[in-house]
């Protein structure tokens, strides 16, 4: 693998029981703020699965860079109820320290099954991206899958601010639909299209 | 009451009451309550077969509840599995009782708990266990809060495997060792209802664990009190008085604003 990547496919056929995606080739610099882009059910989010390894790398390779510490935002995250756990809580359970935006520090003391939609977002969006901050930027590898999913107006310039004041060594790799949220947040746009079927 | 004779029933009882509430909130974080309906039937499974073979209850209950643990711990299905295992347990013991006169004996003390009758090995069985959680009590809460997270994934680390490895090896003792001094139903009541209640009243992680302690020994401490007097079993009256403490706790949540 090139030195200063971040995570390097070479003709990798994922899926979980069956591959579904593939042959992917594709190679993520250190530092780089990717936008991956497609129709629903192309393997968007299967892609940052089996970089997380939650489905599996049938053929080929999916390597991360040494040393890269990867933390991912899943598309949904239902809630039990009840589910006695607080903010703080989870920032532990996510080896994360909470940032100190107003919005999300109020949220801690309260409970996650009490939260709305778009706080719950927001929260899970501020642990994944301080999560292991203890490591150097640069081997931090954060997946956000579909982050603008759920957030309402009032929670998502937060989201916004939080994903633009990442170290700029750490490296991003999010899914998104919504064109207007890749573009606030500065990422690159790659069609995932066109890294399949490369050999 | 020390020299009673009572006593040691009732050091034992507290003792395993606090393990099964732990239990049972780490059950609970785990959405597994339907695996320790499964875990103490086989357990009562194997004190029974135990029985009949003229085998130590101890080994043997643990031996078929850490085979079912196993067993259990392969499967993704939470709930068809687990409630099938059970219900075969529930054959086994049935059928060994019935053509096994020792068998019917252990059966029925199983199912009515006799821990009016927990001597000293029992005691320093749970004092041991009490120990062990104490020493365990920081690892199994990180496995817990990491239980939390999926489908999210952490930067940090996951539990190691030797960890999980302990945390279910330290449940099935609870189980096993709870079923045995307090009955099957009164070990399962206590595993789960305390719980149940504390998820409600709790703020955060912390105070589940506090609050389910204090509905399990309250649980306790109400239903020794209430049984001995009027001379009734005492596991019915704990099933009993840890539902309506559950079912207060609920409503005391709702009342909350």
């Amino acid at each position: 693998m090139p030195p200063q990547t971040a995570l390097h496919a070479q003709a990798a056929h994922l899926g979980c029981d069956h591959p579904v995606l593939g042959p992917l080739s594709l190679e993520v610099p250190t530092g780089a703020r990717w936008g991956l882009t497609g129709p629903n059910g192309i393997g968007k989010s299967l892609l940052l699965k089996a970089v997380t390894g939650q489905a599996r790398v049938h053929a080929g390779t999916l390597q991360l860079g040494p040393a890269t510490r990867v933390s991912l935002l899943a598309q949904d995250h239902p809630r039990r109820d009840p589910w006695p756990l607080c903010g703080h809580d989870w920032f532990r359970a996510m080896g994360a320290t909470p940032p100190d935006q107003p919005r999300v520090q109020a949220l801690l003391d309260r409970r996650l099954d009490r939260l709305s939609g778009g706080q719950w977002q927001l929260l899970r969006l501020a642990a994944a991206l301080h999560s292991s901050t203890d490591r150097p930027p640069g081997e931090r590898l954060i997946l956000l899958d579909e982050p603008a999913n759920h957030l309402d107006a009032e929670v998502r310039g937060d989201a916004v601010d939080l994903i633009a004041s990442l170290p700029a060594e750490t490296t991003l790799v999010m899914t998104s639909h919504d064109d207007e949220f890749l573009q606030a947040v500065g990422v690159e746009n790659h069609p995932l299209t066109d890294y399949l079927d490369a050999r | 009451m020390l020299g009673d004779l009572l006593f040691v029933p009732f050091v034992s009882g507290l003792l395993v009451t606090a393990v099964l509430a732990l239990a049972g909130a780490g059950l609970f974080l785990r959405g597994s309550v339907w695996q320790a309906l499964a875990l103490g039937q086989w357990a009562a499974a194997g004190g029974v077969l135990a029985s009949v073979v003229h085998w130590p209850v101890l080994p043997v209950a643990l031996a078929l509840g850490a085979g079912v643990m196993a067993l259990l711990q392969r499967s993704s299905d939470r709930e068809r599995l687990p409630l099938a295992v059970f219900l075969a347990g529930l054959a086994a013991v049935t059928l060994l009782a019935a053509n096994f006169a020792q068998a019917s004996l252990a059966a029925a003390a199983w199912a009515e708990g006799q821990l009016y009758f927990a001597g000293p090995r029992e005691l320093w069985a749970v004092v041991a266990l009490g120990l062990a959680s104490l020493v365990l009590a920081p690892g199994l809460y990180h496995v817990w809060r990491h239980a939390q997270l999926a489908p999210d994934v952490p930067g940090t680390r996951s539990p190691r495997a030797w960890l999980r490895l302990t945390e279910v090896a330290w449940l099935v003792a609870a189980v096993v060792l709870g079923s045995m001094v307090l009955g099957l139903p009164a070990a399962l009541a206590t595993l789960l209802l305390p719980a149940w209640g504390a998820a409600y009243l709790a703020r955060n992680l912390r105070g589940l664990f506090l609050w389910a302690q204090a509905l399990a020994l309250a649980g306790f401490l109400i239903a020794w009190s209430v049984s001995l007097p009027l001379d009734q079993p005492f596991a019915p009256v704990l099933v009993l008085v840890n539902v309506g403490l559950a079912l207060a706790a609920r409503l005391l949540a709702m009342s909350r604003p």
